[in-house]
């Protein structure tokens, strides 16, 4: 699936509450579910699918304390007596008084048995409580150490979205090279800046100091009276204004801005790199944000062409003979800025984050930049990431464009989320993965062992949108009494509450509840009824992308083999120690191909990109959708010829063939490949003929498909349109499986392909699996 | 002594031009003076010879129509000077050896002349073409430098402006002064096409200013970080004025509206000080700081160190007029050493230790301009003339100057504001007409062996077109072995400059009345060896005698001990005032001293009413002596002291008068204070101000604004007027 399935109308393989559970139904005890091999989780995507969730214009109804659960459709409610009983802690609760006139006929829309997800509006059926929506905060941070051509790029993608920006939404501008320029847009006479050192790191007060936001320095009646509001947006510091300003104000002086901006000023010396200082650019977007209200939706949109190579947060000397760390000097511990950056950028989203605000990274470059020491921050405050060669790619020009849409391809680009898990007391929580930073709150609830942002209920998601997802996971802790038979109740809850503002700056809260089953550790045969394959699959991948960043002796490769050997050992049909007999559930069987493709995939193989490319990578796994991580993870082939319509084959080099066209969707690339016949045609230009109207069609279907992908995926993926034996082919070889590799050359078909690895093949794979799995 | 029977020196300076009817080969003493034209033969006889030996230095002094610098170029000769001591030829050197030999008229050695430079001499052993060189004929010439007088290229003339706009500022309306004048005077800022110019601005902040040329408006970039600071930009703080002329122009258009609304209360002055180094140490030039509050922030932050009663009269007295934090002298020699002039126009309403600002003047040949309580309705006139002044006069770049003089003297100490690079070499990163210097002499040896002495001063300079140029002044003066011609030929105004300056060098280390008892001393020393030398042949014994030269001495060195930076103690003037006054009598000329010590006061009702023959008005001014006794409470007049004017009107004057004076009745003048002298159409406003235009044609160097008092009005009275009566006893109160 390439695209928002609700969108084209397909059915929505997430459902209704966009929750997706490795195992949806829960083995009964600990040793029970250690020995499902495959971790308890759940890929929750809190703001998806707005279509058909029920909107109701009050505030939720709460158990008591502790527990806090919303009144849900498995509640058991008495209408006579108007009391609930709340199906997570068993307490009975008194509806309140506007409640009353609920009866069996009469019942709200959190009761409907088919809405398990509701959207709350609070303050709908009291407007005059709610607060005025404060404005979207949009702060640019632009990198002036380019050439010429890069800058005019990035002045052309600024000026396209000041257009696109809504009038009341404040704008701010900060550009840095050797030193941070942050631009007083409120400032009417003449272009006024003010300039921070890049060498040194500063504290938030120092900036809201320097800036004159915090009110010293100021005679005793300052000329300038009572600070104005802007769109009700008032603030004890309101001088703010002057650096953050309505769109609809600042619209002009920022276009003039743009027109005068040049590339960095200071000499770089020979054999140097330009002196970039983006740590200290990035504090001081964060300190003047932090003068906003917390709470107001903010956003930091930093557009990096090159490494930081001063001050804090530095990767890299400016000395071009030391080259940006790899993934070798990583392993090394060969990097000697690396963990210091680490470290900075870890403050930096502890800031954004007390803040509430968000931190966006566009890299454009063709060196690293930093993605791997800057995720903490991006990934901490539920930032966007997008990696491009160029400010004049497509990549970077479409997905920029993208965050400004409003309408059906808005990304639904939300504020200050705030997650809650509430559960069955037989589960426990152990953490999360995904764009979220933990709010410490610690309970009953929380697992010992601990997943990812851990030790907490809650969490907080800074940024949010409509394809933000994250995986929490589940420990199975039944109590004593719950496994007495007797007292045993056969439904697991679980809870999910997301409050957040939305991009009109309104209140939502966001309820989903599901019900599970618990199973007998016994019957196998109901567990497997419950595995969902391609989720357990993509949980696997986060949380061994985890492990690798966490763990550093970690081994991948054996980790992934020696899993899926005990899972199939576990739950596959064997006679023991007979291969051949081994046979897998159609629920099983094609999670061994999404290994044997995760083993080559970028997350595990990162000695083949950049530490920067792996950061990333990790970063869109751990907040896509299972859907669009089973694509990272196991690409989609599609073959169009004259002989069938559009088909999937196997993602598999015996797929190719000379006069067939491949549409690969590798989630981050999309390839169109054309056989050696289909490309000299074209090349001939027999498209154009009209009595070839159907190769014409043939090579147009798969590029209108391709645009279809594009259109619905953010960051926008790379395009790459190649033909067989051509230089970019190599982008489809080497996601195929190498049935065929010089090795094997003698058996190939005329007019395939051979890819040149020692990589096994699938076949061999499936054999050594199979053969392990029925040892005894 | 009954000051009364003093004679009066109504009449100002006297140069000493006489010595040219002796010596026509000497420079003019616009240029030279000694304190007296007539060395002593012995330390003996310097010994009985109390006041100070030495001289009064103006190098650049404006020369009136007609006698124009002579600009010399030797060409491949190169600058002809003496092997040994170095001095430049002049027209005190002889020819020997049919015109291949000159002999240095300082060390007597012998020098080749160049082949280039020969010509043959006559019967008398004069050079023929003695009539055609100006060095060989004149005392002060320009010689123009070859490239081994330069360590680079003549630099560019550069104006740097640094100004406090905090709150203070803006609501003194000094920066719509500021940039008017600047604006005003862009056309005629010298050395144009190849002047620089920049513009830092400054509160609790530092604001540098972009001026590159190919914006369309100029961009301010604000540096907050005061602990360390550092520049914005590689380039385009420090433009050349013709290239970037609309971009400063713009900028100076909205210089007064850009901080309007600045709440800011802070002044971040030294890290301005230290931007402003940053920005021009490559180039040099002139740095005009504006500054209206007491630094406050950031290093050479000051203290208001508070005026206090009780360290009058004690050992400590001294130290509040001295510069506490060694920051501004610091600075200060690292201006010097990068050719950067600093200039200080402080304009606080209250303390803002002018003490401590003054010294990066100091040693910087720079001036100190004091405005206090500033505000541009009453002052602006005045700081829009002085700064145009200041601006616009012809200044000489990157300049050191060195005064040689004959065996058997030596030049020991030197007074004024400069930098002593060695032991004899003056560092002057900028200099102008407006300065002068002056110096003591000591005789070396017990005896003196010749009869003559000559002095050569040489100020080499980059001027304002680029040129690298040495002016040279070159004067004799005779040895004598006679007290009583020493006498004859001292030079009042060259003793009154020397003492005012070592006057007020005395109280950076002493009291006030250290001061004063000092210059007392001398002058009785001095007149009693006078006496002792004429009592008995004049038979005169018990009686005050003098020298007709010396006739005005006792009454100036009176005024000095009451000019602000002397009298009195703790109440009589702010500290601000008197180290302001000070700074100012350590550049000024000799003439300029002398008018401050002794202003001039005229009786005007009947200048102004009654018609007169004489067109000149000079001719209609009589001066009266400065004491109350003169003042007719009938009467109308005018006090000069060269830095401004009081019009007192007497309590009985007639209202008419008034009326046609201040254009209005005195009642519709609550506050004289205020008040602006504007011309009106009445004869008599016309007349008056004709003699004010005159007046101030005499001394261009800063402008008089007109102060109005009334007779009784007090305490402005006293304060602006009666204090100036020297002659009187209420003058300078305590003193
Ligand atoms: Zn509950
Ligand atoms: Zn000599």
């Amino acid at each position: 699936m390439a695209t928002d399935p609700s969108a084209l109308g397909a059915p929505d393989p997430d459902g209704l509450d966009a929750i997706r559970l490795t195992w949806n139904s829960l083995p009964r005890s600990k040793l029970e579910a250690s020995k499902c091999v495959i971790p308890l989780a759940a890929c929750i995507s809190p703001l998806r699918s707005n279509s058909n969730v029920v909107s109701l214009p009050y505030p939720p109804l709460r158990c008591k304390q502790p527990c806090l659960a919303v009144l849900n459709p498995f509640s058991q409610v008495d209408f006579n007596a108007k009391i609930w009983i709340c199906p997570i802690c068993y307490s009975r609760n008194h509806f309140p008084p506007h409640y009353q006139s609920i009866s069996e006929d009469r019942i709200p829309g959190e009761l409907y048995s088919a809405c398990t997800t509701v959207e709350y509006s609070p303050y709908e059926s009291n407007p005059a409580a709610m607060p005025a929506p404060p404005p979207p905060v949009f702060l640019f941070v632009i990198d002036t150490c380019v050439i010429e051509e890069e800058l005019e790029f990035v002045k052309s993608a600024m000026r396209q979205a000041i257009g696109l920006i809504p009038d009341n939404a404040l704008v701010g501008l900060i550009t840095f090279g050797t030193q941070v320029h942050l631009h007083e847009l409120g400032f009417a006479d003449l272009t006024k800046i003010f300039v921070f050192r890049g060498t040194k790191e500063i504290t938030k007060e120092q900036i809201l100091d320097q800036l004159g936001l915090s009110g010293r320095h100021m005679g005793p009646v300052g000329p300038r009276g009572p600070h104005p509001q802007v769109n009700g947006f008032n603030h004890p510091s309101g001088a703010v204004n002057r650096f953050l300003l309505p769109a609809s104000e600042c619209e002009y002086t920022l276009n003039t801005l743009l027109d005068d901006l040049q590339t960095d000023q200071w000499p770089v010396e020979a054999g140097n790199r330009s002196i970039r200082c983006t740590g200290v650019a990035l504090s001081v977007a964060a300190g003047l944000l932090g003068a906003c209200m917390p709470g107001t939706g903010a956003r930091i949109i930093a557009l990096l062409g090159g490494p930081c190579t001063e001050g804090p947060g530095m990767i890299v000397s400016k000395d071009l003979s030391e080259p940006v760390r790899s993934h070798k000097d990583l392993a090394k511990d060969a990097a000697p800025h690396f963990q210091k950056a680490v470290k900075f950028y870890d403050a930096l989203a502890k800031q954004l984050v007390s803040q509430g605000h968000v931190l966006d990274l566009f890299a454009s470059a063709l060196d690293q930049v930093g993605i791997a020491e800057m995720k903490v921050v991006v990934e901490r405050t539920g930032g966007l990431v997008v990696l491009s060669e160029s400010f004049g790619h497509a990549v970077f020009k479409d997905s920029f464009k993208r965050i400004f849409d409003v309408g059906e391809n808005a990304l639904g680009l939300s504020f200050n989320g705030t997650l809650e898990v509430n559960c069955s007391k037989d589960l426990k929580i152990q953490g999360v993965i995904g764009p979220c930073t933990s709010l410490e709150k610690k309970g009953v609830l929380c697992a010992e062992s601990v997943v990812g942002q851990g030790n907490t209920t809650a969490w907080k998601l800074c940024g949010l949108d409509r394809s933000t997802s994250l995986t929490v996971f589940f420990d199975v802790s039944p109590s004593e009494r719950s496994s007495q038979p007797g007292h045993v109740n056969p439904h697991a809850y679980v809870q999910f509450v997301t409050s957040y503002q939305n991009p009109e700056g309104q209140m939502k809260i966001r309820v989903t509840t599901i019900c599970r089953n618990w199973v007998d550790s016994s019957v196998t045969e109901e567990l497997v009824q419950g595995f969902d394959q391609e989720t357990a699959a993509v949980v696997l991948a986060r949380y061994i992308s985890l492990k690798m960043e966490m763990e550093e002796e970690f081994d991948a490769t054996r980790w992934i083999d020696r899993s899926l050997i005990r899972l199939c050992s576990r739950f596959g049909d064997y006679r023991k120690d007979d291969p051949a007999s081994f046979n897998l559930h159609s629920n099983f069987s094609l999670f061994p191909q999404f290994m044997f493709n995760l083993r080559r995939s970028q997350f595990v193989q990162v000695f083949n990109n950049s530490p920067d490319e792996t950061a990333f990578f990790r970063m869109i796994l751990n907040r896509e959708t299972v859907t669009n991580s089973v694509a990272m993870i196991q690409p989609s082939l599609i073959a169009y010829s004259f002989s069938a319509p559009p088909t999937p084959v196997l993602l598999d080099v015996a797929a190719i063939a000379a006069d067939r066209i491949l549409l690969l969707d590798a989630y981050f690339s999309v390839v169109i490949f054309h056989g050696l016949t289909v490309a000299q045609w074209r090349n001939m230009g027999y498209h154009n003929q009209p009595e070839h109207q159907a190769f014409a069609q043939l090579l147009q279907a798969p590029q209108e498909e391709a645009q279809i992908i594009i259109k619905g995926r953010f960051p926008v993926p790379r395009l790459v349109v190649c033909d067989q034996h051509g230089s970019q082919a190599r982008f489809l070889l080497a996601k195929l499986n190498p049935s065929a590799t010089y090795t094997t050359a003698h058996e190939v078909a005329p007019g395939s392909d051979i890819i040149f690895t020692d990589d096994v093949s699938f076949q061999v794979f499936s054999e050594h699996l199979q053969r392990l799995a029925v040892q005894s | 002594v009954d000051v009364k029977t003093l004679p009066r020196p109504l009449q100002g300076d006297e140069e000493p031009t006489r010595v040219l009817e002796s010596y026509p080969l000497n420079c003019h003493p616009r240029y030279f003076r000694l304190t007296t034209h007539a060395l002593p033969n012995s330390q003996s006889l310097h010994a009985r010879w109390h006041l100070p030996l030495g001289a009064v230095v103006h190098p650049l002094a404006e020369s009136p129509n007609g006698e124009e610098v002579p600009v010399i170029n030797f060409g491949n000769a190169g600058v002809i000077r003496c092997r040994r001591c170095r001095t430049y030829i002049n027209p005190y050197v002889t020819f020997a050896d049919s015109g291949r030999k000159w002999r240095c008229n300082l060390c007597q050695l012998l020098n080749d002349v160049p082949a280039e430079y020969f010509s043959a001499l006559d019967a008398s052993g004069r050079r023929y073409d003695a009539d055609q060189r100006p060095e060989l004929n004149k005392g002060t010439v320009d010689f123009l430098a070859p490239a081994e007088y330069m360590v680079r290229p003549p630099m560019p003339p550069c104006y740097f402006f640094l100004i406090d706009v905090s709150l203070a500022s803006v609501q003194c309306g000094l920066l719509e002064v500021v940039a008017k004048t600047i604006k005003s005077c862009l056309d005629q800022l010298p050395g144009s096409p190849r002047t620089q110019i920049g513009f830092i601005t400054f509160d609790s902040t530092l604001h540098f200013h972009n001026l590159k040329s190919s914006l369309t408006q100029p961009q301010m970039m604000v540096v907050p970080d005061l602990d360390d600071v550092f520049l914005p930009l590689p380039d385009d703080l420090l433009v050349n004025l013709s290239d970037s002329r609309n971009v400063v122009d713009s900028f100076l258009d909205s210089l007064p509206t850009m901080f309007q609304e600045n709440p800011n209360v802070e002044s971040a002055t030294g890290p301005a000080l230290k931007a402003a180094y940053m920005v021009m140490s490559q180039i040099g030039g002139k740095l005009l700081l504006f500054q209206s509050n007491l630094p406050s922030i950031g290093i050479g932050r000051l203290r208001l160190r508070g005026d206090d009663v009780r360290a009058y009269g004690t050992d400590k007295e001294h130290i509040l007029r001295v510069p506490e934090d060694p920051f501004y002298k610091q600075m200060a020699a690292e201006f010097t050493k990068n050719q950067i002039s600093v200039d200080i126009f402080a304009f606080s309403n209250k303390y803002c230790d002018i003490a401590s600002l003054g010294t990066l003047s100091k040693y910087t040949g720079g001036q100190v301009y004091f405005y206090p309580s500033f505000h541009a309705s009453t002052h602006g006139e005045k700081l829009q003339y002085e700064l145009a002044r200041n601006l616009t006069r012809e200044t000489a770049w990157e300049a050191v100057m060195r005064i040689r003089c004959g065996k058997g003297v030596r030049f020991s100490t030197y007074h004024g504001h400069f930098m002593l690079r060695s032991t004899d070499l003056l560092a002057l990163p900028a200099v102008d007409c407006d300065k002068a210097f002056s110096m003591q002499l000591n005789l070396e040896d017990t005896l003196m062996t010749t009869q003559t002495v000559y002095f050569q001063v040489a100020l080499l300079y980059t001027s304002s077109s680029g040129e690298r140029r040495i002016r040279v002044h070159t004067a004799a003066a005779p040895v004598v072995p006679d007290l009583g011609e020493m006498y004859r030929q001292a030079d009042t105004g060259a003793i009154i400059s020397l003492l005012s300056r070592m006057a007020v060098e005395t109280t950076l280390s002493s009291k006030l009345e250290d001061a004063r008892q000092m210059l007392q001393l001398k002058l009785v020393k001095s007149f009693k060896e006078y006496r002792n030398l004429y009592a008995v042949q004049h038979r005169l014994s018990g009686r005050l005698i003098f020298p007709d030269s010396l006739k005005y001495l006792p009454l100036y060195i009176l005024s000095l001990c009451k000019s602000w930076a002397l009298r009195g103690g703790y109440a009589d003037v702010s500290l601000d005032e008197r180290c302001a006054a000070g700074y100012t009598m350590m550049v000024l000329p000799i003439a300029s001293t002398l008018r401050l010590l002794y202003p001039a006061l005229y009786r005007m009702d009947e200048v102004l009413t009654k018609p007169s023959e004489k067109e000149n008005i000079d001719e209609l001014l009589m001066q009266v002596p400065l004491t109350v006794q003169c003042l007719d409470s009938r009467g109308l007049y005018l006090l000069n002291n060269g830095l401004s004017f009081i019009l007192w009107l007497g309590r009985m004057i007639s209202p008419d008068l008034i009326n046609v004076i201040l254009g209005g009745n005195l009642a519709n003048f609550p506050d004289l204070s205020k008040v602006q002298l504007n011309e009106n159409g009445s004869e008599v406003s016309k007349k008056l101000t004709k003699v004010l235009k005159t007046l101030r044609q005499k001394n261009p160097s800063c402008h008089q604004l007109v102060h109005i008092i009334r007779q009784g009005e007090q305490p402005r009275e006293g304060f602006l007027l009666l204090s100036n009566l020297a002659e009187d006893q209420s003058a300078g109160a305590a003193s």
